[in-house]
């Protein structure tokens, strides 16, 4: 087979993967700005699309969209995440749920399940320095013009 | 008689592929994550064995490893029940796309897409995140809508596509496309790149590239006055019972 139709054949289908996990992502996420995330997602697997066809057909046409593709998806990041704060202002919570009241009359209400308790949280181990050396002498005009030493 | 098993081995592919995705999405009871990891991979590499194989097999080898982490690093974006680890992995999403585009010989869009995403828009989502983001776990990151269903959905998307575009290019193979090495040499592959792509973007698309820009200084203007408006009052988290306030602010 053709090598270019073998990177052609390997490229759709990365770019396919891509766009559906992307779509799981969109489709199953609460969290509004993992939504967006899947969708910039969804972005790139017709991104890698696109550079592929561009590439088999020898022509530019395929990467030009693409470029056009990260300058409407720059619009939009700048757009979506305006809105989110705004909602997030509004609500003080990020979950899509709370925005349920906008939904079709004739759909039935958004009842939330009830969440297990949370597993225990286990301390963190976060890095410490060690007790080491001597506290470091201050000269006292130091402490005169410096709020915190 | 192989067109059958190339189906077959297909659509158990895409069946593991939704299992394990199944599996990974956060649920109330996360159960098996383990589990949906190991059935995301076998899913993932009966869908690879299925593909050709370039002929220069450091190329192949090359592509194999990109395409697998950018693929491992979209389905780790998806299921992190932590936002922040999503955006850090979508992230390597990222990288791993500007290196398949380096890889097919896009390297104006490889570095664009480094800057630009990975640079821009990437932290953009991380301030917001940081900004947003309530204390401790929140419980709709433990939950999902339909995980089984969203995950079938994703997964007939993808089986389709990819059966698809296996036929596609076993025709264009039997059809013999007249495409020969040399005929790229002097356009996508060629020595100048950026000289090329600048060539094609100021003169085939040049309205169209000021529209683009026009549409950026627009949006930007946009957001600042979205963001910059005080909206309603400030009303405490309403994330644990959504159902009890109905009414539109």
């Amino acid at each position: 087979m053709d090598q270019e139709i073998v990177l052609l054949q390997n490229y759709l289908t990365v770019g396919a993967l891509l766009f559906g996990i992307g779509m799981i992502g969109f489709l199953s996420r609460r969290n509004m700005i993992v939504m967006f995330l899947s969708a910039e997602m969804m972005l790139q697997g017709v991104s890698l699309s696109l550079v592929a066809w561009g590439r088999f057909h020898n022509d530019f046409g395929g990467q030009m969209l693409v470029i056009f593709i990260i300058a409407v998806a720059a619009c939009e990041a700048a757009i979506a995440l305006a809105l989110v704060l705004m909602l997030f202002r509004r609500r003080g919570s990020l979950d899509v749920a709370v925005w349920h009241a906008l939904r079709e009359s004739n759909l039935p209400e958004f009842v939330d399940h009830e969440l297990p308790g949370e597993p225990a949280e286990e301390p963190v181990a976060w890095p410490a320095l060690p007790k080491a050396g001597l506290l470091p002498e201050v000269p006292p005009e130091e402490t005169e013009y410096r709020p915190h030493v | 008689m192989s067109g059958q098993l190339e189906t077959y081995v297909l659509v158990l592919a895409t069946l593991l592929g939704a299992a394990g995705m199944w599996l990974m999405l956060p649920r109330a009871r996360p159960r098996g994550r383990m589990a949906g990891v190991a059935l995301g991979a076998i899913g993932l590499g009966l869908l690879a064995s299925r593909l050709p194989w370039l002929s220069d097999w450091t190329a192949g080898g090359l592509f194999v490893i990109l395409a697998g982490v950018t693929v491992i690093a979209a389905a780790a974006t998806v299921t992190m029940r932590n936002p922040v680890y999503s955006a850090i992995w979508f992230g390597l999403t990222l990288l791993g796309t500007a290196g398949l585009f380096l890889f097919t010989g896009a390297q104006f869009l490889a570095v664009a897409t480094v800057v630009v995403y990975a640079g821009a828009i990437l932290v953009t989502f991380l301030f917001v995140l940081m900004l947003a983001q309530p204390e401790g776990r929140a419980p709709y990151d433990r939950t999902s809508w339909e995980a089984l269903i969203s995950a079938a959905t994703g997964a007939v998307l993808v089986g389709v596509l990819s059966m698809t575009v296996a036929r596609t290019a076993t025709q264009l193979a039997e059809a013999d496309v007249p495409v020969t090495v040399d005929q790229r040499n002097d356009n996508v592959l060629a020595d100048e790149h950026v000289a090329h792509i600048g060539t094609e973007l100021f003169g085939r698309h040049l309205i169209a590239i000021e529209v683009a820009g026009t549409l950026l200084l627009a949006a930007l203007v946009g957001a600042a006055v979205i963001v910059g408006q005080t909206g309603g009052p400030l009303e405490g988290p309403t994330s644990d019972q959504p159902g009890s306030d109905t009414k539109i602010p």
